[in-house]
């Protein structure tokens, strides 16, 4: 029983650690642009495709590291053009909300096809940071996951206090809360959202080179969690950063005991019920964080 | 300026009289995909576009559809005329299920709830193997007959025919919906909900209803999809069909629906073309996502927009753009 | 003394801190036209939002209209009700013809055939004297005063008890405030009772009988519009910033 309690435990770290990564992403460009990416899921996907192809080109003697790290910069420039091309022509329309969403959408479609043009059907695997698994009485975990368990927090406590205390984070945050005003005391409005688009997709990018690193890629490897993702932000509030984060968490333990006691195939339906639920009583969110007045 | 039911006359003696042109199973194949899309398109047009609900669960209903069909006629030997009006009625009822948790919200949430109820639907076909066939799907769904003429014979003629009368009555059914006194407070709704409201307008009725009429083409079409196909298989459910029946709408011209149905046919053809090359599939689907941003960008009304202009019509007749953020 | 037909008591109202309609109760007789009148942020437009519950309730008190409770209903059935209301910012159904935007007006008019609700549709617009010849065209296409007479006459077309209108005059050219005085006046002396919320203080002093001076959420004053125009607390509190915008406008 001991043995299960701690598989449990473990596996919905892991599992909060990356819904955590890629919906503090998505929450901070709700924020901040008022837009619902639709695309997130893809950046992770793109993410590891890209990181792997650097480490292809770099060579196998290089540690694996590295080529995350270039791959980090690759995608925050994704995640800009992205913005640039597909949501900036939009902005100001009185539709935008609903343009954006299809526009993340078809962002969605482009992005998943082009990784299947470019890199075929077949199943690839990134080599993890650090190769092995770690035995610990009754915890048995392979070192990825470990290093996803304790990345995630630090990255997510970086973005707060990146936020909170510095001079971009405070900008990102004026413009979320205002955009008007933010752009009257002189806050490069635009540039925050090519700031907050890029960083963004460089978390979702982490995400998935991390979770490259533990199982096999598909081009679609970016679907289930932005479904996770968008169940997480249901449940958090999707106004709010810290609400996802904290949602991420939850979710991700309520996976890991529903696919224990009720199996794999009905977790899905599960939690898609529990979001009912909370929708219903809810709609602001499990952590109350009020919706953006406009919607 | 082109004389308006002249040009619908005409249009419908050609698409009765086309397979006398059109010989040979694989165009006729073409413009059966076109009906059922069309009618796919036009619907979800209803809530989407009329409406400003925004639904983007619609996919699931077509899922439904093809499934209810699918398992109908394979496990409890349902007759395949039979299981086209129970689909439709198996998607009403599915859109009541939605309606419960999405009415009361508005905007993106209204969006999460109905993305993930379609994607819900895939998953439990995907995991309740028995009944759907898993990921391999249900094949060998019988054929419509009547007697012993299978409507496949002919190069597919009964099929062409079934899917045309279908794809009609379906499509002037939702245009009469949307010039109705109902269809007009639909817009209303969509317009200025506020406004509505304090002209005693019950926004979740018109909305509940609008959800439920829309899902009911749907279901329809997706049954006659699976029984033509004579399979199911759980792409109905995928992002990939659900751009593509996006791409008819937003060509079309939002608030149309008109519009999507027409546009339904030039997509259908120019997708099955390109499906003829394995290679460009991921092309195909990337050239879809392209034709999305550029219709939003520069021809944000549409077919149905330009065509408005050709009628010598005022912009009143279409519902212009789909949707301001409430 | 006329019946009370809508009877506010203690009706309060909340964002965070800020406490936008303070503990105010007042009434509204039949057969009058009561304005209200309060500097920007007096809580004018969030005292006809919480009365009419679009698109909000009240916190706390009490709504009585015409001898029942609505402060429970939904947005559409206190219309329903005969409650009726415009708004502040041009509100219309863009897509829809000047016609169309006034048929919505008679979801409030229970069962009645359709070609009775034309009828009645073409009545309110012909009483706010809207051209016969533009009720095909785009709401969105109008101007602004038409937009305005149509967002009255949707109003009209259901015989409400009691008509609110926020801010009639916004927006809208002297010749034009003229027009809409005599309306007010006419439907006015047809039997209509109507609360008008207004900026524009002589437009307010033409129509209205009696008088209520909001400020920060609260009654300053109410009563004879004359005495209460002279009022020293409403003199300092709301004419003083006033007197000016009056002017500009």
């Amino acid at each position: 029983m001991a043995d299960i309690i701690v598989s449990i435990l473990v596996s919905g770290l892991v599992l909060g650690s990356l819904y955590a990564l890629m919906a503090s992403g998505l929450s901070m460009v709700w924020t901040t642009l008022g837009i619902f990416n639709f695309a997130h899921g893809v950046s992770m996907t793109v993410g590891a495709y890209v990181a792997y192809e650097i480490a292809q080109r770099l060579g196998p003697d290089l540690w694996v590291g590295y080529s995350i790290l270039l791959a980090l910069v690759v995608m925050a420039a994704v995640g800009a053009a992205f913005e640039y091309l597909l949501i900036r022509p939009f902005y100001g329309r009185d539709d935008m909300v609903l343009v954006t969403i299809m526009t993340t959408l078809a962002g969605l479609t482009f992005l998943e096809n082009g990784v299947l043009t470019i890199w075929g059907p077949r199943l690839k695997q990134l080599e993890p940071l650090i190769p092995g698994n770690i035995s610990y009485g009754l915890v048995n975990i392979s070192r990825q996951e470990l290093i996803i368990v304790l990345v995630a927090p630090v990255i997510l406590l970086a973005l707060f206090l990146v936020l909170n205390h510095t001079q971009i984070g405070r900008a990102i945050r004026a413009v979320g809360q205002n955009q008007k005003s933010a752009q009257l005391i002189g806050i490069p409005v635009t540039r925050m959202f090519l700031v907050s688009f890029g960083l963004a997709a460089a978390l979702a990018g982490l995400a998935g080179m991390l979770l490259a690193g533990v199982r096999l890629m598909t081009p679609t490897m970016g679907a289930d969690p932005l479904m996770k993702a968008l169940i997480v932000v249901i449940f958090g509030g999707l106004g709010s950063i810290g609400g996802s984060i904290g949602a991420a968490y939850v979710i991700g333990f309520l996976e890991a005991i529903l696919i224990f006691t009720v199996g794999i195939y009905w977790t899905p339906s599960m939690l898609f019920l529990l979001m009912v639920l909370v929708l219903l009583f809810r709609p602001q969110g499990l952590f109350g964080a009020k919706n953006p007045s406009s919607l | 300026m082109i004389n308006r039911p002249l040009a619908i006359a005409a249009a419908l003696l050609l698409l009765l009289l086309l397979p006398l042109v059109l010989q040979g199973p694989y165009i006729r194949h073409l413009f059966i995909l076109a009906f059922l899309f069309a009618i796919v398109a036009a619907s979800w047009d209803l809530t989407l576009g009329l409406t400003g609900l925004f639904n983007f669960g619609h996919i699931a209903f077509f899922g439904l559809g093809v499934y209810t069909a699918g398992i109908l006629t394979t496990q409890a030997g349902v007759d395949p005329w039979l299981v086209i009006p129970i689909a439709g009625i198996v998607a009403a009822l599915a859109a009541f299920v939605v309606a419960a948790p999405t009415l009361r919200l508005r905007g993106i949430y209204v969006v999460l709830v109905t993305f993930a109820f379609s994607q819900l639907c895939l998953q439990v076909v995907m995991s309740q193997g028995d009944l759907t066939g898993g990921a391999g799907g249900i094949v060998r769904v019988p054929s419509l007959r009547i007697s012993d003429y299978n409507f496949a014979r002919d190069q597919r003629l009964g099929y062409y025919y079934v899917s045309l009368v279908l794809s009609l009555a379906c499509i002037a059914a939702l245009v009469a919906i949307a010039r109705s006194p109902l269809g007009k407070t639909a817009r209303a709704v969509r317009d200025n909900p506020e406004y509505a409201a304090a002209r005693g307008i019950d926004q979740m009725r018109i909305r509940l209803t609008m959800l439920v009429i829309s899902a009911i083409p749907t279901g329809i079409a997706g049954a006659l999809y699976c029984i033509y196909f004579r399979v199911a298989a759980p792409e109905v459910f995928s992002f990939s069909t659900s751009t593509l029946i996006l791409t008819m709408l937003l060509v079309g011209g939002a608030g149309s629906i008109v519009g999507p149905a027409v546009a339904a046919v030039g997509i259908v053809m120019i997708s099955e073309y390109l499906e003829q090359f394995p290679d460009l599939k991921a092309t195909k689907h990337m050239l879809l996502a392209v034709g999305i941003i550029l219709v939003l960008r520069f021809f944000p009304g549409g077919l149905a927009q330009i065509s408005a202009n050709l009628f010598a019509r005022s912009a009143k007749t279409v519902g212009a753009t789909p949707e301001r953020a409430p | 003394m006329a019946a009370i037909l809508l009877d506010v008591g203690h009706v309060t109202k909340r964002f965070g801190a800020f406490v936008a309609v303070n503990d105010v109760t007042f009434d509204v007789r039949e057969g009058e036209v009561l304005g209200i009148a309060g500097p920007n942020g007096s809580g004018k437009s969030t005292l006809f939002n919480i009365l009419t519950g679009i698109p909000f309730g009240r916190d706390a008190g009490e709504i009585h209209f015409r001898g029942q409770s609505v402060g429970r209903l939904k947005p559409f059935e206190i219309a329903r009700l005969g409650l009726v209301r415009t708004f502040q910012k041009d509100s219309d159904f863009k897509t829809l013809s000047a016609f169309e935007n006034v048929m919505m007006g008679t979801w409030c008019c229970g069962p009645i055939s359709a070609s009775q609700k034309r009828d009645l549709a073409s009545a309110a617009l012909d009483k706010v004297g809207f051209a016969l010849e533009r009720i095909h065209l785009t709401a969105g296409d109008l101007s602004v005063f038409d937009r305005k007479r149509l967002m009255i006459a949707s109003a009209l077309v259901s015989s409400p008890h009691l008509l609110m209108l926020d801010e009639p005059a916004s927006g809208l050219t002297k010749p034009e405030i003229d027009a809409l005085r005599d309306l007010l006046l006419e439907l006015n002396a047809s039997g209509l009772t109507i609360v008008v919320i207004e900026h524009v203080l002589p437009l307010l002093m033409a129509v209205a009988q009696r008088l209520i001076v909001l400020n920060e959420g609260r009654i300053l004053s109410q009563g004879d519009p004359q005495a209460v125009v002279r009022d020293e607390r409403v003199i300092s509190a709301y004419l003083g910033g006033q007197a000016s915008h009056a002017h500009a406008s």
